[in-house]
């Protein structure tokens, strides 16, 4: 692959990690690779390993074995906070925003030194204007799209080199996902993001790079252009629904590269 | 809309205000005037107290979800504490050095642990090897401490609380520097010794941080410079203390019973709590069986009595103030409110409890220590991912809730009895107070305190005004936390169910 020459531009290289959650062997070795800049994402069904895989990168769930290595060092076995403060920034499913904070509080917590807020205010502002008017109100008066929004948000206030989206479209309205997906396309022009992703039209849109994590190990991997043509592979891992959209992508970029 | 998003938020508490007002006429009415404000005033003071125990309480368990069961204890010790300290601090004067030489050796860990990190020890021997070094660091601090007669220190305050003799009298002499010396030494290497098992030798997934280097040496110099003050001052200092004015040596026995109990907070959590966050129930079972260790050193030092702590002078000239204006220059007893005479030590424990709690709200709405209590009260996971060191916000908020509990033990201690289960019914009702706010909630807590207090107060007055058992005013309190949960789970401001 293209990928095994060029082993400077990976910014985070996962190599065969097993995790374990209590006595379950969640992770049973997850390999991949984060290429510098641009969106990659990881597909796969319900409880394949997909957020597990992100919360043992930033070491939330440390795994047993095998190696994490962010821009050429070693990361598994440090501690969260450790991990994260190396430049990674970690939106979680669920819209986990802090309800009791305020918007404002929201960002403001995740300063990693002084003034990391007022340099990014603008930045983030303009990704998310409705931010700004709700920056005074508590988080638990936000939306659901709103909160996620700010967990987005959140992520961009320090200054992070890869950001770990999981499942931003969960539960949003279809104009919602637009918006969100234009946010995420608009900020993966100056960071790298790895985005865990259901949704096969986002993540098809979004991603340029895919990795298909099944029953805790790494099934398949490639170009996402090459995925949408490959009905078969979809079907096989993502089930029915998320063919049927692969199916219909695929059939307008033919018919538009023949108009 | 705005109303609605603020009626929605403050429900609970706008009801509750709501009610203690119309049952403020209503009491005034049939008890009568001086009744009704006597036993108001009373459930306030009791509230205070409550307070200060269910603050950290409640901190602690929405943080950390530790029950802490030896939250009494350090309300005991902090009043044990606060006692020695205003009537006669020779014990507290003469442990000082021993206590400040383990600390020092204990905070050469960060800069012992590059050293170490390259030793050549083979994996399975590494674990042996910090074993082999605990045991050893005991052995030299067992030997360090064997022949102090703690008995000795500890009786000066015993015989000046007794037979109220003039304390400067009571000095015991102390070992001669000569022979002391050696002492805060071996500690010294005791806690050099813990520090090098904790530094792990030959453990080289850790990680040496440059910023806790610096951090690491000046705090090893603050606590040398610390060790060799107290080594040298421990009996003059003692004597200074006691020759002060008396007031200012109550408020420094505030300071210092509160930086006792948060020191012992900071041990506890590190030592005691932090391996077992993972096994809630063995929580349950340490804490309480420290609670139990710590009241039975009590005994063997002070002996199973009970003492009563003088008042500061400041509140205790003989005679009555017509007002609280008029006991600023007079500074008796008591004092006239509304008609009732009315201890004026009681009104300062209100007002502690006042302060305490505004400073309390202040620090969580204003800080940044605040705001991540705050949210890790919700989630800690997502704080630690946000790059904020959690484990060391624990240690915070853990010496922070037992400084406060050891501080309403030092504000207590001179108007009820100082005694080894002092502590044992404020650790009950902290805890019913914690339940009935909602844990995690420091208003809740506030809310519930004065909810219990004014019960306990009104309790007893009916019970003595209808000739009913007193149980009737413990069970009130039982009765209103069962109400509450039966409408609303989670506590009246619970973030968590």
């Amino acid at each position: 692959m293209e990928m095994d020459q060029q082993p400077t531009t990976d910014i985070l290289t996962v190599e065969t990690i097993h995790t374990y959650i209590g006595q379950f062997h969640i992770l049973e070795g997850v390999s991949l690779r984060v290429r510098r800049g641009g969106v990659t994402v990881l597909l796969g069904r319900n409880g394949a390993g997909k957020t597990t895989t992100l919360k043992s990168i930033l070491g939330l769930t440390p795994p047993r074995q095998g190696q994490v290595i962010l821009d050429g060092q070693e990361i598994q076995g440090k501690r969260a906070f450790e991990i994260a403060g190396l430049g990674i920034g970690y939106v979680p499913e669920h819209r986990a925003i802090f309800r009791d904070l305020s918007v404002a509080e929201n960002l403001k917590i995740a300063e990693r030194r002084k003034g990391d807020l007022e340099r990014r205010a603008d930045f983030i502002f303009d990704l998310f204007p409705d931010l700004k008017r709700l920056y005074k109100l508590p988080g638990h008066h936000l939306s659901g799209g709103q909160q996620q929004m700010l967990a987005v948000a959140r992520a961009l206030v320090a200054d992070n080199k890869l950001l770990l989206i999981d499942e931003p479209s969960e539960g949003l309205a279809p104009v919602l996902i637009e918006q969100m997906m234009e946010a995420i396309r608009e900020l993966s022009a100056t960071t790298t993001v790895l985005l865990v992703e259901q949704n096969f039209i986002m993540a098809s849109q979004l991603g340029e790079h895919y990795y298909i994590i099944d029953d805790g190990r790494t099934a398949h991997d490639g170009a996402m252009a090459d995925l949408i043509h490959d009905t078969a592979l979809i079907r096989r891992y993502l089930g029915a629904s998320a063919a049927r959209v692969g199916g219909e992508f695929a059939a307008r970029s033919e018919q538009r590269r023949g108009g | 809309m705005k109303l609605k998003g603020f009626w929605r938020q403050n429900s609970t508490f706008v009801v509750l205000m709501v009610l203690l007002i119309l049952l403020i006429p209503l009491g005034w009415i049939t008890m009568g005037q001086k009744p009704f404000v006597r036993t108001v005033l009373s459930g306030l003071t009791l509230g205070a107290l409550y307070l200060m125990v269910a603050a950290g309480l409640t901190l602690i368990f929405g943080l950390m979800d530790v029950l802490n069961f030896a939250h009494g204890a350090m309300f005991m010790i902090g009043a044990y504490a606060g006692w020695q300290f205003y009537t006669n601090p020779t014990f507290l004067f003469g442990l000082a050095p021993l206590v400040f030489a383990l600390m020092t050796g204990l905070a050469a860990t960060p800069l012992l642990r590059p050293l170490v990190i390259g030793w050549p020890v083979p994996e399975e021997w590494q674990r042996r090897l910090r074993t082999f070094l605990i045991l050893l660091a005991i052995a030299v601090g067992v030997i360090g401490v064997l022949g102090l007669d703690l008995r000795d220190l500890a009786k000066t305050a015993m015989v000046s609380t007794m037979v109220a003799a003039n304390p400067l009298a009571e000095a015991t002499p102390q070992e001669p520097l000569a022979r002391f010396w050696l002492r805060p030494t071996l500690l010294l290497i005791a806690g050099l010794l813990m520090a090098l098992a904790q530094a792990r030798p030959g453990d080289q997934t850790q990680i040496v941080h440059r910023a806790e280097q610096r951090r690491g040496w000046i705090a090893l110099l603050a606590l040398l410079a610390l060790t060799v003050a107290a080594v040298l001052v421990r009996e003059p200092a003692a004597i200074v203390v006691l020759k002060m004015n008396a007031n200012w040596r109550f408020a420094l026995a505030l300071l210092v019973g509160m930086l006792i109990g948060g020191g012992i907070g900071a041990v506890m959590e590190t030592s005691l709590v932090r391996p077992l966050y993972v096994r809630p129930f063995y929580l349950v079972i340490a804490t309480s069986g420290l609670a139990f260790v710590l009241k039975e050193v009590v005994q063997f030092l002070w002996d199973p009595l009970p003492y009563q702590m003088e008042r500061p002078p400041l509140f205790a000239q003989p005679g009555k103030a017509d007002s609280i204006l008029d006991w600023f220059s007079a500074q008796t007893t008591t004092v006239d409110i509304l008609g009732v005479t009315f201890p004026s030590y009681r009104l300062f424990i209100i007002v502690l409890g006042i302060v305490m709690l505004l400073g309390l709200l202040g620090l969580m709405r204003y800080t940044r220590l605040g705001m991540i209590i705050r949210a890790g009260v919700q989630d800690r996971e997502m704080v630690e991912a946000l790059g904020i060191n959690v484990r060391r916000v624990f240690t915070l908020v853990f010496a922070m809730g037992v400084g406060l509990a050891a501080l309403g033990g030092i504000g207590a201690a001179p108007f009820i009895p100082v005694e080894p289960v002092m502590g044992d019914r404020f650790l009950m009702q902290g805890f019913i107070t914690v339940v009935l706010g909602g844990m995690g909630s420091v208003s809740g807590a506030a809310v519930g305190a004065l909810l219990l207090g004014l019960a306990r107060a009104f309790g007893d007055y009916l019970a003595l005004k209808f000739q009913l058992t007193p149980a009737i005013s413990e069970a009130s309190t039982v009765i209103i936390m069962a109400i509450v949960l039966l409408v609303r789970p989670s506590g009246l401001f619970g973030k968590k169910e």
